[in-house]
């Protein structure tokens, strides 16, 4: 392109200057075609009109029949200037009913670059960035790092001015809030005034750095790119477990994860070879898409839903383009066509969840797995150490095993008498095992009359039950013991009722365990199906043994057809209970027996072993078991094709797994599937990955991207306000090995970050939002930190690392679902005073006081927050709970820091704001407390408020004003 | 007020600076200034057109009444009533909860021709019937959405998916409200529950959160949420504390200068006034027997339905809470609102348990609407509002002229129940230069639409231009589109046949 330059009025948003330079195609055209044109006249052949493209040089100068839209070099011949200046209704472009319109400064550009030629320019953030040389500046003495060699270049162009320093208290508080979240407590900010080392501001940034609140601060970030939330979303909202994702991504940032592994494991960690338990939880990332329980909806239809996102989740975060036009039709600005979507899509297509929970797996915290280890190491210790017996045991085993030659360890009842109500008949056989004879009804209830000993008492009867014959009595081999019941006649003809306690059985059919024989409740009982053709055992223990008479056995077995005993035994025992296992073969596990419960060592250990056994259990019950992404078999691949207009009941032609074709390949040596993807977004050929990076980042620090569209790096997007700079960003950001924590604090120890956000009337006019840096951001905290910040400052903070969501107070009646039934039950204790992160997030119903100051919902992917400023924030932290709490201590703080008045509200001034209040602030204070002292009247009631019983309700009051403060709820 | 002489000056100062500056209030706000602030070139064509409405009330029935026993008196369908549904009307449709071959039923209750334009509407709607010459009936809306979430969300926001902005957003985004003291998009729920896509319903989506609706309560708590001043602090002291945040910031602002403390100032001092006009504007206490009487109000009332696990089990017809929220609604747009969003929960009748049914349930929830809807229309009427209010009603889809049968296969008393059914319902619209008769109509049994269809894009479409909003012209860039509540394409068309 042929260089010339002209003077020209260009309108930045709100800045008015003289700019003299070159037309770039990149920075004056493409806005102006894409906007007004490209939406007939772009990459979507579809909807193209009239065959016309205006994306592309080929398309544009193509001859129309004689004629061209764009004549290189003859404006005055090229038909998309003649329809701009037409005065025809019909023929006017852009048409009047579109309501677009080109001005005519946007004319006269149009006119120079096809003068000049008409060339058309790869867009910029689809070329490779490169580090450009630091630009020649003229106060070399101001520059702290590259970064304000750029941005001095910038205003020295530009004829702006420079700021001075910050004070170090509002730099302090401002990096405080910046890379914890939190403000600096009075001694850490006195000590920074006060060190006058040359690497006093280093050495603040290295301690914040290394501080565990970095990771939480930070995390918020992602989190909301991750659309993290505590529940699944749509109608039902159900809860599903994430946080363990949530607490990944906390220490990830505290570790500074480099961004390539960061990435990789949370697109793709369960494909990486031998993958860690969590590089797995990491793959949460993409299961924190919403997940549909409403009655009669198709899973295929949400599942695919799922997909998408995460299709156009990946591409937003780490790319920062919007797929989400490809889905139904080739996008009209960016060439993304709808073949490219569904060639993505197939990439992300091939996981096993299906809009239902599924796959999860138990996420202990490094806390639990420790434990867990621990408890298994113990057992495994025990569990050795019974193998080597001590000499004696073998001689008291056998001595044991004696007893039962007189008195075996279970004996057969000898059968009195039946009663059945439909005339079955039982009889004894040598061995004491019962045959069902006679009738065979379907259901029925038997009365057995057993004869107890008269010399031992008896402590548990046994139930054993053979197969049933085949061709024999009943079809079903299965038996419903429904309940089972005794009652004792006693040799003086009392009849006493017993009870049977300890119901255990060597096997239960699902739902019909043995203890539901002795419930009570007839609907079920013991039954064991599966496995009705082998024998089984049931034993219940008599919780007063009882001695002579007999015993009156009423088996109910009235469920389902001919599920009776056939054969089976009833045995009783005068052995202690602990000795009596529902094993059915039990003479071959008296060594156990003898090792478990009755030789002393051994049965300490088994005891021990047991006792780990129901703790390790128990740990394993509290683990949190959150959803991942796990790729398909091979052989369960899913076919993929395109999806007409986005209908996924409505396939199109095939597509193949493949990335987006203008950002080159997948990088050799991976296939085309998710970790095949997550490589090509980290490597260094794709032009927008770093860069969206660094642009979100150095958006959080400044209030706005050098990209202010965060989320379009598209021609939709806005030009970068220094191209330079953001490239520079981005190559350094991968050279420091993709270290968030380095490309942090180049930025923060910039002279540039450094400088006052004081805003001098003149620069105010020329550049009112700040977007050339000429001084330091200054903007309102966000919905977190303004709860965290309220509650550090107050001494109410609890500062504790991840775990479950907790729920902090909120008005009464916020949460009222349709169905789930869910309830806020507000937390008392520490998990109150939690930072802002941790709140519990219902998607449909999230803490009215964070989407008020303009947190999300967590329902979709947000990238970035934009921020409004209303009345309903101010009622807010004037009355909500939380800020009245903090208020409450607070005021107790100042109270008991001096006897002074000034001196306490001076300190709760600088708890929040760091500084000391000047005087004349300090008197309006004063004065102010001295009216609330006359004027709070029902003061228990106010002091309750603020969840104090007893204080100073005009300190609370005053606590209550320097929370609202405008200095307090901004970044100064 | 007492303040050191300096800290007067600086009062004054910034005074003059503040009435120099728009503060972000409720009010309408510069479409390009926001966007400006939010990194787009101002470049939104002009959308405004002459508008018919000043406000606009939509009254919508969450879970979706039975057009079948309401509005479509269909003798074919009758004749039907308890036969096998025809093979033809089953082919290749999903339901929620039918399965096999369902039963025709047809209208349960009662039609009778009403007004001038001789109507047929259903015997559970006195009320209506009676003001039946003020609107239009729409019998031929369709939807392409059959669950309630995503077509409520379709309706309401234009996309089935979440995070996008809901139609009050959009309109108090383009128009702003006349009432500075109030939110210009306001929602009022009752039957219980909010709807369920929850409060995404009323979420402004990319818009900036100033313009998302602001749910009014009614519940005996604060009508908005966080209105109420601590416990045991007086309204004197809140304005000494106001005074001295606004000496402070001031002082503040006379230093760093940022045009933003300015207007947070004026946003404490709109909170403060608000604290003042919406519990005055919410008391019912102040209308005269006569309009409470009108709408079957009563004051203060707070129905059991709000506590219960499952409010469908407590639903009383005399229940006034609907009709309680018209007459706020009346008195919000009266004092300038823009939008009043009303949900009323409780019209899903599956007829599959207890308190969901057509024949047990549906009267009783007319009964909790009829009279009020009715009172709504006269009330506005005689007070010169009508003209410039658009009522609208209707669920967010209707529902089967087949019985559902999943629990049981046929009718019994308290169970009768129809599934979901996007291809055919009725809606209405009354007020601000809406024909008043009838619109569109179903085939033989209301299964498809057989003449005039309405799909939800048009729907959009007329009320936005009532309100003098060019529906295809009215977008925000967003995503590398210029999103509009319509949607992409420009399947939306106003229905001009049904305007004056």
């Amino acid at each position: 392109m042929k260089n010339f330059t002209l003077l020209l009025l260009i309108s930045l948003p709100n800045l008015q200057v003289q700019v003299s330079g070159e037309i770039s195609f990149n920075k004056d055209i493409q806005p102006i075609l894409s906007s007004n044109c490209y939406s007939c006249h772009g990459p979507d052949s579809e909807s193209r009109e009239a065959g016309l493209r205006l994306d592309t040089r080929e398309g544009a100068i193509m001859d129309l029949g004689g004629y061209r839209a764009v004549d290189p070099g003859k404006p005055e011949e090229s038909e998309i200037i003649l329809r701009i200046e037409s005065d025809d209704q019909d023929e006017v472009m852009p048409p009047p009913e579109s309501g677009h319109a080109i001005s005519s400064e946007q004319l006269t550009l149009l006119k120079e670059w096809i003068e000049n030629g008409a060339e058309y320019e790869t867009h910029w953030s689809f070329k490779t960035p490169h580090k450009q040389p630091l630009p020649d500046i003229k106060r070399k003495e101001w520059p702290l790092s590259p970064i304000d060699h750029f941005v001095l270049k910038k205003l020295e162009t530009e004829n702006l001015p420079i700021s001075k320093d910050a004070s170090k208290r509002t730099w302090i508080r401002r990096v405080f809030l910046d890379i914890t979240g939190l403000p600096p407590t009075i001694e850490q900010a006195e000590k920074f005034h006060n060190d006058e080392e040359n690497d006093a501001y280093e050495k603040v940034v290295d301690h914040l750095l290394a501080s565990d609140t970095y990771g939480e601060h930070w995390a918020r970030m992602w989190l909301d790119l991750a659309r993290f939330a505590d529940t699944k979303g749509y109608e039902k909202d159900l809860h599903r477990d994430m946080w363990r994702y949530r607490d990944w991504v906390i220490k990830a940032l505290n570790e500074d994860m480099p961004y390539d592994q960061f990435t990789i494991e949370q697109i793709a960690g369960d494909m990486l070879p031998n993958p860690t338990p969590d590089q797995i939880l990491a793959t949460a990332f993409h299961r924190n898409t919403m997940e549909n329980d409403e009655g009669g909806t198709d899973d295929e239809e949400f599942r695919v839903a799922a997909v998408k996102d995460r299709v156009d989740t990946t591409i937003q975060v780490w790319m920062g383009l919007t797929m989400g036009c490809a889905k139904c039709h080739t996008h009209k600005y960016d060439p993304i066509s709808i073949q490219d979507y569904y060639s993505f899509y197939a990439m992300f297509n091939q996981t096993e969840d299906s809009d239902r929970v599924t796959p999860i797996v138990p996420t202990p915290t490094p806390e639990q797995a420790r434990q867990e280890k621990e408890i298994q190491k113990k057992i495994s210790q025990l569990q050795i150490s019974l193998q080597e017996k001590p000499e004696t045991f073998q001689k008291d085993l056998e001595n044991w095993k004696g007893k039962f030659k007189n008195q075996p360890l279970w004996e057969p009842f000898t059968l009195v008498k039946t009663e059945s109500k439909h005339g079955v008949i039982l009889e004894q056989g040598a061995d004491g095992t019962l045959q069902a004879k006679d009738e065979n009804p379907e259901k029925d209830t038997w009365t057995l009359t057993l004869s107890i000993p008269d010399d031992t008492q008896i402590t548990s009867i046994r139930i054993d039950t053979f197969p049933k014959k085949s061709g024999g009595k009943w079809i079903d081999k299965n038996v419903a013991l429904r309940e089972i019941s005794a009652e004792w006649r006693t040799n003086d003809d009392e009849t006493k009722k017993v009870n049977l306690i300890n119901p255990r059985a060597d096997f239960s059919q699902n739902g019909w365990e043995v203890a539901k024989a002795i419930d009570g409740n007839k609907n079920v009982g013991w039954a064991f199906s599966p496995r009705s053709d082998q024998p089984h055992v049931a034993i219940f223990d008599i919780q007063n043994p009882i001695k002579g008479g007999n015993l009156k056995l009423t088996l109910e077995q009235e469920f389902g057809q001919g599920l009776l005993f056939e054969s089976f035994r009833i045995s009783f025992s005068t052995y202690p209970v602990e000795w009596l296992k529902p094993v059915i073969d039990y003479e071959k596990k008296f060594n156990l027996i003898f090792e478990e419960q009755v030789f002393a060592k051994t049965r300490n250990i088994h005891d021990k072993i047991k006792r780990e056994t129901n703790a390790l259990n128990s740990l394993k019950s509290q683990i949190s078991k959150t959803p991942i992404m796990r790729e398909l078999p091979q052989s369960k691949l899913r076919p993929n094709t395109i999806h007409q207009r986005g209908n996924f009941l409505d396939p199109g032609k095939d597509v193949n797994p493949e990335v987006l074709t203008v950002f080159g390949k997948i990088p050799s040596g991976y296939n085309a599937d998710r970790l095949g993807a997550a490589h090509w977004l980290m490597s260094k050929e794709n032009p927008l990955t770093s860069r969206v990076m660094v642009n979100r980042v150095w958006a959080r620090l400044f209030g706005t991207g050098i990209v202010e569209t965060e989320e379009d790096f598209g021609s939709q997007g806005m030009h970068p306000s220094h191209p330079d700079l953001l490239d520079w960003l981005a190559v350094d950001y991968q050279e420091n090995g993709w270290s968030l924590k380095k490309l942090l604090k180049s930025i923060v120890l910039s002279r540039t970050y450094r400088q006052s956000s004081i805003i001098h009337k003149d620069a105010l006019q020329k550049d009112p939002r700040n977007r050339l840096l000429g001084r330091g951001p200054r903007f309102r905290l966000t919905a977190e930190m303004l709860r965290d910040q309220s509650l550090f400052a107050s001494g109410l903070l609890t500062q504790k690392i991840g775990g479950p969501s907790v729920m902090p107070p909120q008005p009464p009646g916020v949460w009222k679902s349709t169905y789930s039934g869910a309830k806020w039950s507000t937390a008392t204790g520490p998990d109150r005073y939690r930072r802002g992160l941790y709140t519990y997030i219902k998607r449909t119903s999230p803490h009215p006081a964070m989407i008020t100051f303009d947190a999300g919902t967590g329902e979709v992917c947000q990238v970035r927050r934009i921020r409004t400023n209303t009345p309903l924030q101010a009622l807010i932290t004037l009355n909500d709970q939380a800020y009245m709490e903090a208020a409450g201590n607070l005021s107790n703080q100042m109270l008991n820091y001096d006897a002074e008045l000034s001196q306490q509200i001076a300190h709760g001034f600088r708890r929040l704001l760091t500084r000391p209040p000047e005087k004349k602030e300090l008197q309006r204070l004063i004065s102010l407390y001295h009216q609330l002292e006359e004027e709070i009247i029902d003061k228990d009631d106010y002091l309750q408020s603020a969840g104090l019983k007893e204080g100073n309700p005009a300190m609370v009051a005053l606590a209550s004003v320097l929370l609202n403060l405008d200095e307090t709820l901004t970044k100064p | 007020m007492n303040l050191p002489i300096n800290l007067q000056n600086t009062q004054a100062i910034t005074r003059r600076h503040f009435f120099g500056q728009s503060g972000l209030g409720f009010g309408a706000i510069a479409l390009s200034s926001l966007l400006a602030k939010n990194g787009y070139s101002a470049q939104t064509p002009n959308f405004k057109i002459p508008a018919k409405a000043k406000s606009i009330i939509y009254l919508h029935m969450a879970g979706s009444p039975s057009q079948i026993d309401l509005f479509e008196n269909k003798p074919a369908l009758k004749k039907y009533h308890g036969k096998d549904c025809p093979e033809e009307y089953l082919e290749g449709k999903r339901f929620a909860f039918i399965k096999g071959t369902p039963k025709m039923m047809g209208p349960v209750f009662d039609y009778n021709q009403h007004g001038e334009s001789g109507q047929w509407i259903s015997s559970l709607m006195p009320g209506l019937s009676s003001v039946i010459d003020d609107v239009c009936v729409i019998r031929s809306m369709h939807t392409d959405q059959f669950n309630h979430s995503p077509a409520q969300l379709l309706l309401q926001t234009g996309n089935p998916m979440l995070g996008y902005p809901s139609m009050g957003s959009w309109v108090t985004y383009g128009l702003g409200s006349d009432n500075e003291n109030l939110p210009g998009f306001v929602v009022l729920a009752s039957g219980g529950k909010t709807p369920s896509a929850g409060k995404s319903l009323w979420g402004s989506g990319f818009l900036p959160t100033l313009y998302q609706g602001v749910q009014c309560r009614t519940d005996g708590g604060d009508p908005i949420l966080y209105l109420s001043d601590p416990k045991g602090f007086n309204r004197k002291a809140r304005r000494t504390t106001l005074d001295a945040l606004k000496d402070l910031n001031q002082y503040h602002h006379k230093h760093v200068g940022d045009p933003e403390t300015i207007s947070r100032i004026s946003q404490y001092e709109l909170a403060f006034r608000m604290q003042m006009s919406v519990p005055e504007v919410m008391d019912l206490k102040k209308e005269p027997e006569h309009i409470l009487k009108l709408y079957g109000a009563k004051p203060g009332h707070i129905s059991d339905a709000e506590s219960a696990t499952d409010p469908r089990q407590l639903y009383q017809s005399n229940d006034p809470t609907f009709a309680n929220n018209c007459l706020l609604a009346r008195r919000l747009v009266e004092n300038g609102v823009r939008f009043v969003q009303l949900y009323d929960w409780g019209w899903d009748h599956h007829g599959s348990s207890l308190g969901e049914s057509i024949d047990e349930t549906l009267p009783i929830k007319c009964q909790q609407i009829d009279r009020a809807i009715a009172g709504l229309i006269t009330d506005l009427k005689q007070r010169g509002l009508f003209e410039e209010t658009l009522i609208v009603w209707g669920g967010e889809f209707g529902r089967t002229p087949m019985m559902q049968n999943n629990v049981r296969n046929e009718l019994q008393k308290g169970f009768y129940g129809r599934d979901h059914h996007p291809h055919a319902f009725t809606m209405w619209m009354a007020g601000a230069g809406i024909k008043p008769g009838a619109y569109g109509e179903t085939d033989d049994i209301g299964y498809y639409i057989g003449k005039n269809p309405v799909g939800i894009r048009d729907l959009q479409s007329t009320i936005l231009h009532q309100i003098g909003i060019d529906p295809h012209r009215f977008s925000f860039p967003y995503q590398g589109l210029n999103q509009r509540l319509i949607g992409p394409t420009n399947e939306g068309k106003v229905i001009k046949a049904i305007i004056s």
